[in-house]
Order: C-alpha cells, then structure tokens, then sequence
C-alpha cells in the first residue's frame, strides 16, 4: 500500500462551479453522482450553464460531441463506473472524433488517504489504468489547491482535441 | 429516402449504419454528420446539435437496432424537449450489417409506443411511403420532437471492411 502524502479533502462545490466557469464551461452534460451531489445541485440552478441530464453516460458522450459541433463547450460529469461503462463511446467518439472534452470523474468510494490506484475498491483502482490505457490525460484534484487543474485541463483538451479528465478525489461539499 | 430528401433544406442530418450510405447517395451536403463505430449514439448526437443551435431543425435518421443499443436516449430527448427534432427510425426488423439477425421482440414491440411512452410530443407509424410522403409536412411544424417509424426492409448490405480512415478525415464529420 501507498500512502499519499496527506489525506485527500472535500473540494466546495461553489469553488469547483468557478472554476468550471472560468474555464468557459457552458453546459454540463450530466448522469447523477452521489460523490459531487453538492456541484450538481448547484449546477441545476446557476444561470450560467446549461444542465442536461442523461439516461447513460455514452449518451452523455455523443450529446457532448453534438454540443461541441454547435459551438458550446461541454463538461461530461460522471462517476468511475460510468466511465468504465462508456468506454466504447471515449475511443469511438471523443477520441477518434478528435473533439475536445473535458470529463469530470466522481471517484466515489476512495479511502481519501490512498492513492486512487492503491485502492481495495476496484472502481476506484481502475480508473487511472484505464485512462493511461486509452492515453487520456488527467488531473486528480485531491483538494481546493487543486483547483487550478480545471483550466488547465480545459485548454489541455482544446489544445490536443480530445478527451481530458478531471478525477475528483472526494466528495464535494 | 427520396420523400425526405424533397423536403431538404438547412436541416442538420445525422445518419447511423444502414442508413448512411442510402442517404449520402441522395444527398450529401455540409450538414450531414455520420455516427459509425459507437452503435446507438446518433439520437443523443443529433440532440447536442439540436440543443446547441436551437435555430437549426435536426433530423437523426437511426436504425432499429441502434436505437435498440440506446433506448434511455429516447428520455433524454423527450426530457430535453429540443423544438425542432425529427427522428426518423428505419424499422426493417433485422441487424442489416452483421447478417440479419433478428432485433429483439421483432413483431411484438414499438419505437413509437416507447417514444410516446417516454414523452416525445408526437410519434407516428408509417408502413408505407405514400402515407409518410402525405403527412411529413405536417410533422415537420410540431413544435416538439418527433419520432416517426418506417416500416422498411432490409437492404442486405452486409458489413465490408474498409482501411481505417485517416485522421483528417475522422475530422471532417465535426
């Protein structure tokens, strides 16, 4: 086992929204998550994006995608067990389409005070090799100094033209 | 295929499997936006479209096995209640390209009694061309998306391998 070198810490909801708004998010395509519960609610009620919510997170992906064509600039939020449900959907869609999207991947569950890939939990343990398998670059926000992640994940996606993903280590407050 | 493509004018046209070779013969244009390799993606595809630029009507021409890969997406349409969305389901019954296995329930079930059940503002059966050519134009003006389903057959087009396209043009369908 691996201990971080300290425990992860919830992130506020408010400050993830202005970082979300900074990085020039205008619509949240999302399927609900326990872990960022506090985000979602406060998603559903700012003016200032778009929420749309979806039955399945490949469905998430190819709305994103569509939302991309028309202009906007999606975030997909989802959970880890979306992200390994949805997998076909990251190569077929965001990856080979080449379309710049930003995910954001609830890890609920994390012991908080282990490295998401030391993990007993094997949601929470797969989600990093999964992404380095696909070759999927992503930022672990283990705490409000990780905010500064947002943004660069967001240009990071615009810059390669495709998928990037911000891994939420606990659950937001 | 001919009955929509009469009524084509700046509509954005997403097409699906089977359906993407009939329709590019009759009409490729700009706004045609092809979903191969992620079955079931082109409804939610066409909604993003839709709900990105309200002012541009989105036809999705979907397939019944496709859609059969993603019903749910037939509620997060009708939640997403986009104004000017038709979706058009070829209904042949089989899966076209992998060897005409049946879809499942084939005689027993209905695209539109799931849309309907799901809440689209309106779906329609067609099982023939000149019933679907005399009532387009009015399914055009609901204000609300619309599911219509083609009783069709199959084309027995099977699957053909072809070389991977190169990057550019994955691109081009952006």
């Amino acid at each position: 086992m691996v201990e971080t070198t300290k425990p992860a810490t919830a992130i506020p909801a408010a400050l993830l929204l202005d970082a979300l708004k900074r990085a020039g998010v205008t619509d949240v395509v999302a399927v609900p998550d326990t872990h960022v519960r506090t985000l979602i609610a406060l998603m559903q009620q700012t003016d200032d994006m778009r929420f749309i919510q979806t039955a399945t997170e490949d469905e998430a992906v190819t709305l994103a995608a569509g939302l991309i064509v028309g202009g906007r600039t999606p975030l997909v939020q989802i959970q880890h067990a979306g992200l390994y449900a949805c997998v076909n959907h990251l190569r077929g869609v965001a990856m080979d389409g080449a379309f710049p999207m930003l995910f954001m991947i609830g890890l609920l569950g994390r012991d908080p005070a282990k490295a998401p890939r030391d993990n007993f939990d094997s949601m929470v343990r797969f989600a990093e090799p999964l992404l380095d398998t696909f070759g999927v670059p992503y930022y672990l926000l283990d705490g409000p100094d990780d905010i500064g992640m947002v943004e660069v994940a967001m240009r990071q996606a615009k810059e390669r033209s495709g998928p990037v993903a911000l891994l939420i280590g606990e659950q937001t407050s | 295929m001919d009955v929509l493509h009469r009524r084509r004018t700046d509509q954005v046209v997403v097409s699906t499997m089977t359906v993407i070779a009939p329709w590019r013969e009759k009409a490729a244009t700009e706004r045609d936006l092809r979903n191969l390799g992620f079955m079931g993606g082109a409804s939610t595809f066409g909604l993003g479209v839709a709900l990105a630029r309200p002012d541009v009507p989105v036809w999705v021409l979907d397939g019944d096995g496709s859609l059969a890969m993603q019903l749910g997406s037939l509620l997060t349409i009708a939640n997403a209640t986009p104004r000017r969305f038709l979706h058009v389901v070829f209904h042949n019954g089989v899966y076209d390209t992998s060897g005409a296995q049946p879809v499942l329930s084939e005689g027993r079930m209905s695209f539109c009694g799931l849309a309907e059940g799901a809440g689209y503002v309106k779906a329609v059966r067609f099982d023939d061309v000149e019933t679907f050519d005399a009532s387009l134009d009015e399914l055009l003006e609901v204000d609300g998306p619309v599911l219509v389903e083609l009783m069709t057959e199959p084309l027995n087009r099977p699957y053909q391998r072809s070389a991977p396209a190169p990057r550019s043009r994955r691109r081009r369908w952006r």
